[in-house]
């Protein structure tokens, strides 16, 4: 079968159809993530035993387990319980709860990076502790995070394909129709493909824009 | 535990264990392929020639860049119009290895870049050439780091996997989902499923753990 570079352009608007619930996604499951990294992370680092041990089950379980089955197992298992969730929410929640867990070590890691002393040189000139991390800590960390946390976020965008298999109709989903219709799968999955790089791109892009932003001169 | 609340689960566990097979079939076979090619991967970039390094980077660019269910929708859409019929076994194991590869090449690279640069200086000032240095000198203490970021790749493809079940490969996810269409027990059944991924998860993250403890110093 000849590859045909007019069918490209063909497939472009319709895929396009898909692509608005894929940016929404992603956008949604990456700020969410971030956010739910941080109560995360506090109960790693928590004083309390029992709140640092409760944490770290909850992220050893999703951290060893596919995001596809647990995307499955709050769509099928929300309906049975009779709060039946759309895909999207569904997709949505799932990839909050894994990739949170991730972000929390990233963001443990990040805090953990920055040295003691400078907690100590914060405390030395009076601040509070909680000042101390907020002031001196916390911006430094916030550097460190950047690249990891953009690299995650390629992970999210990447993984926003599995709620095809919940019905929503994104990009691979709509792909994946008119690749039954049509049957011209070359082109259909090379533009797929490339909408995927040009998302995934422009993200670390501007991930690397802020983190130049934010970089110290020295 | 009452056997009315796992009930269902526990009739469904010798169904199940087919789909564990064909996980763990498709896990090492994956495994295999994505520690080869991406140890390929990683020598191109540290010593291949100019050419060769931006093929390498482009093949990186685009595993980066495109989720892994895409590459398993188009090996399996796309394959059959070129008139190659491959087993979607040995096609969905080929499509995850050559994926996981990508980020193996990540791990082997950075081991050996994390290798202090005064070690290659010091094998060539007692005259040995380049490879000796790479095998004798540089790869034992490249090998030692390896261990955590490798094992967490591994983890990564056991979870990448599941994505099979999505082209009809009949893993332990697929049936899965089959039991639950007939049952209507999610819970139980996504839950025992969940819990078998973390078994084996659990069990590459301790040999990982073993193996770093065997192969570091003794301080």
């Amino acid at each position: 079968m000849p590859f045909d570079f007019t069918l490209i352009g063909r497939t472009v608007p319709v895929l396009a159809q898909g692509l608005y619930l894929t940016l929404a996604l992603s956008a949604l499951a990456i700020a969410l993530s971030a956010l739910w990294g941080l109560p995360v992370v506090l109960g790693l680092m928590s004083r309390f035993r029992a709140v640092t041990v409760g944490t770290r089950t909850y992220v050893e379980i999703v951290r060893n387990t596919p995001v596809l089955v647990q995307m499955y197992f709050i769509f099928f298992g929300s309906s049975i319980a009779g709060y039946p969730l759309s895909g999207f929410t569904a997709g949505l929640i799932a990839l909050t709860l894994q990739n949170g867990a991730y972000i929390a070590e990233i963001y443990r890691a990040g805090i953990q990076s920055i040295s003691k002393r400078q907690t100590e040189a914060g405390l030395a000139i009076g601040l509070t502790p909680g000042a101390a991390f907020r002031i001196v800590i916390l911006p430094q960390a916030l550097r460190k995070v950047l690249p990891p946390l953009a690299n995650q976020g390629v992970v999210i965008i990447k993984d926003t394909a599995l709620v095809a298999t919940l019905s929503v109709a994104e990009l691979t989903f709509q792909a994946r129709l008119l690749a039954d219709r049509t049957a011209a799968v070359y082109e259909i999955f090379l533009t797929l493909a490339l909408f995927y790089i040009a998302i995934t791109s422009a993200f670390a892009a501007c991930m690397r824009l802020l983190e130049w932003r934010l970089r110290v001169v020295q | 535990m009452s056997t009315a609340m796992f009930g269902t689960l526990i009739v469904s566990v010798p169904l199940l264990m087919r789909g564990v097979w064909i996980t763990l079939l498709l896990t090492a076979s994956a495994a295999v392929l994505a520690t080869a090619f991406g140890f390929v991967i990683a020598s191109v970039q540290l010593f291949g020639g100019f050419a060769l390094r931006a093929l390498a980077e482009v093949y990186l660019y685009i595993v980066r860049g495109v989720p892994l269910l895409v590459l398993l929708f188009a090996m399996y859409y796309a394959l059959p119009y070129a008139g190659i019929n491959v087993d979607p076994m040995l096609g969905g194991a080929l499509v995850i290895g050559l994926y996981f590869a990508a980020f193996m090449a990540d791990v082997f690279r950075g081991a050996v870049l994390a290798v202090a640069q005064g070690q290659w200086e010091a094998g060539r000032s007692i005259g040995l050439r380049t490879p000796r240095i790479f095998s004798d000198i540089i790869l034992p203490q490249a090998i030692r780091v390896t261990g955590p970021p490798y094992i967490n790749t591994l983890v990564m493809l056991v979870k990448g996997t599941s994505l099979v079940s999505i082209i009809g490969l009949a893993d332990v996810t697929f049936v899965g989902r089959q039991i639950v269409e007939r049952t209507l027990a999610p819970f139980q059944i996504f839950g025992g499923v969940a819990f078998i991924y973390f078994v084996i998860c659990f069990v590459l993250s301790r040999c990982g753990a073993y193996l770093e403890r065997r192969t570091s110093y003794v301080h």
